[in-house]
């Protein structure tokens, strides 16, 4: 082999130099598609209402404003009013929110007074919070004060106190209904993601007045229906996301996806008993917590409000404004009856049933061993099926509370086994006097049945 | 000229290929500025900065987004470091919120702009066992504002509580989810723990 000259290697070299520029400048101008100059981000806000307090209990309303990041790293320039009322209708009254030192609980604060927050009837407000910097305003609930924040005083209230939980005394279930390894097969479940990443089931599901349990398979985009003739598949087109699902009277099935790269809002979309698509509607809240089959439609619980929003009435979807005009405390059941849910602090649980605007029965949980969250609460008959969350550190079961005006009918535990990620408050589905459960395994998905008819 | 042309040839084939291709993806708009050292850090400062990575994308291994509420690279390979997309991953945008240092014995406050391309040193796994100067675990049921619950995979801080129990959580979560506000029940998922910050002002 020839030694190259040092004409050769002063050619080579500058050959180099010249093609690594003009190969950048190729995948530059190839690549030129640099984003746009930025925007501001929206003006958002963080409220959680006391729903349900108890007689004599002072109420302080904390809200946090969420705008733009600062360049000199600070908070928010915020302010902003509550528009109170004693009782759930008449006009309102304007309070200015303070601003305080800590966020932790939300910045800014109003203490009501006594006559509004002790008011035997209850309370109902709106805020108006402003950023001083762009101008903007945001309404939180959005509904104002044609669907304000309500909230109702513990009246009559059953005390019940669950103690420290005893992990390890789960119940078994009556029925597997549905075993289904994972794959993509009919009769098989899907699962996404990796071992780095954390993987997805089916994330939610719902049963029909037959007995049929449904299961939402978005990995498949799909829906499957697990009967006693057996297992049947239909094609839903749905993003993947892990979205909450449920079925209608008649078959209407309801999907509600969470935000994706591509569509930053939540959606509802509908979808016929053949899976062919009716309509998608945007939700008018940024977050959602749970979907529920209402009287009238499908019907979420959203945040920032807190609220709970029908996203359709008799069949025809509702617009952001017409959700936002139509939020209730509580998730709306049959013949006028709601039930509203607020968890407080490590291991308080406060329920009530309303009907309309009065407060029928009540109940106030506390556990020694701290409550997660909430995965369904139903009226079955005259008593109430509560499933929660009890957790410590390294440990968690769901606890099944049937409730009556005396305290707890019945109670169980229910193992937490979930490898695979699902929809956030999806787990539990009652049907007649069943309570069916979602869960995972490494091999693959499984509802369960647990019959709660138990009497005391 | 045989040499030159040669040469250049191959350079310019190669500086085409994927390194340069990356380099010319959305990092080229990032920068690498020192950054802005700090004496306040409060929780809803914190909440604003994480609220505007909201639909910037998701970045396995970033940490450099802007504010035009877009994924500039959505359909990244999942997993990739050198896609080079746009966002954040979880770890990465919990760094940049939580102003800490590319230094893990260093406690003090940085604010990290959002076109500053840093993920910092920790993974999940790391905040969920407190590594970092910064950082520290804390029992899940006291765990607040703008703390955090991580898993061996995943971390997202929490926007605030909510009215069933579960949380609002801000997270880069993952690449065809990217990043936004969602509700999570991560507090009482036993593969999670509870992670905090240290010193919060306000």
């Amino acid at each position: 082999m020839r030694r190259p000259g040092i004409r050769s290697l002063a050619g080579g070299a500058a050959g180099i130099v010249a093609g690594v520029i003009g190969g950048i400048a190729l995948t530059s101008t190839s690549a030129a598609t640099g984003p746009p100059m930025p925007a501001v981000p929206g003006l958002d806000a963080v409220h959680v209402p006391p729903v349900l307090t108890r007689p004599g209990e002072p109420v302080t309303l904390r809200y946090a404003i969420v705008c733009a990041p600062r360049d000199d790293g600070e908070p928010c320039d915020g302010s902003g009013s509550i528009y109170a009322r004693a009782g759930q209708s008449g006009p309102f009254g304007r309070l200015d929110l303070k601003r305080g030192e800590d966020s932790g609980e939300g910045r800014y604060f109003v203490e009501l007074p006594s006559e509004i927050a002790s008011s035997r009837d209850g309370f109902s407000y709106y805020a108006v919070l402003r950023d001083g910097t762009s101008g903007a305003t945001i309404t939180v609930p959005a509904g104002g004060e044609t669907a304000p924040q309500r909230s109702f005083p513990l009246r009559d209230v059953t005390e019940i106190a669950l103690g420290v939980h005893a992990f390890g005394r789960d119940r078994a279930p009556d029925e597997r209904v549905v075993a289904a390894p994972w794959g993509s097969e009919v009769g098989e479940a899907g699962l996404a993601g990796s071992r780095e990443l954390g993987f997805g089931g089916p994330s939610s599901f719902d049963v029909a007045p037959d007995g049929t349990v449904a299961v939402l398979d978005q990995v498949n985009a799909r829906v499957e229906r697990w009967s006693h003739a057996g297992v049947k598949a239909t094609n839903v087109e749905v993003s993947g996301g892990l979205a909450d699902f449920a079925l209608e009277p008649g078959g209407t099935m309801d999907v509600l996806e969470p935000p994706s790269r591509m569509t930053p809002a939540p959606v509802l979309r509908s979808f016929r008993g053949d899976g062919t698509p009716r309509w998608a509607q945007r939700l008018s809240d940024r977050t959602w917590a749970k979907l529920a089959a209402g009287p009238a439609g499908p019907t979420v619980q959203q945040q920032p409000s807190e609220q709970w929003l029908p996203v359709a009435e008799h069949g025809a979807a509702l617009g952001q404004a017409a959700q936002a005009g139509r939020g209730r405390p509580g998730r709306p059941f049959t013949n006028g009856r709601e039930v509203v849910v607020e968890r407080i602090g490590a291991g308080e649980l406060r329920l009530a049933e309303l009907v309309g605007n009065a407060p029928m029965r009540s109940w106030r949980i506390t556990s020694a061993t701290p409550l997660g969250e909430v995965q369904l609460v139903e009226p079955h008959g005259n008593r109430l099926v509560v499933v929660t969350k009890t957790y410590t550190d390294d440990r968690s079961d769901y606890l099944v509370l049937v409730l009556d005006r005396s305290g707890i009918a019945a109670s169980f535990a229910v193992e937490s086994l979930e490898w695979a990620e699902s929809a956030p408050l999806a787990r539990f589905r009652l049907a007649g006097s069943s309570l069916y459960r979602l869960g995972s395994t490494r091999a693959g998905l499984f509802v369960d049945r647990f019959d709660v008819e138990v009497s005391r | 000229m045989k040499a030159f042309l040669i040469a250049f040839g191959v350079a310019v084939v190669l500086a085409g290929a994927t390194g340069a291709q990356a380099y010319h993806r959305f990092w080229a708009n990032c920068n690498y500025e020192a950054p802005t050292f700090m004496t306040t850090m409060t929780r809803d400062a914190a909440q604003d900065y994480a609220n505007a990575a909201r639909y910037e994308g998701y970045q396995w291994g970033g940490g450099c987004w802007n504010y035009d509420d877009a994924d500039a690279y959505p359909y990244d390979a999942p997993g990739d470091p050198s896609a080079h997309g746009e966002g954040g991953d979880c770890s990465g945008l919990t760094f940049k919120t939580w102003r800490e240092s590319t230094d893990e014995w260093r406690d003090g406050r940085y604010y990290w702009r959002a076109l500053r391309n840093v993920h910092g040193p920790y993974t999940a796994g790391d905040f969920k066992n407190g590594l970092g100067a910064p950082n520290h675990v804390v029992a899940k049921s006291t765990a607040g504002v703008m703390d955090a619950f991580a898993s061996a995979t995943h971390i997202g801080m929490i926007f605030t509580r909510s009215l069933y129990g579960g949380d609002q959580i801000v997270e880069a979560k993952c690449e065809a989810c990217g990043t936004n506000i969602f509700y999570r029940t991560y507090r009482s998922d036993p593969s999670y723990g509870g992670v905090a910050r240290w010193g919060w002002t306000g």
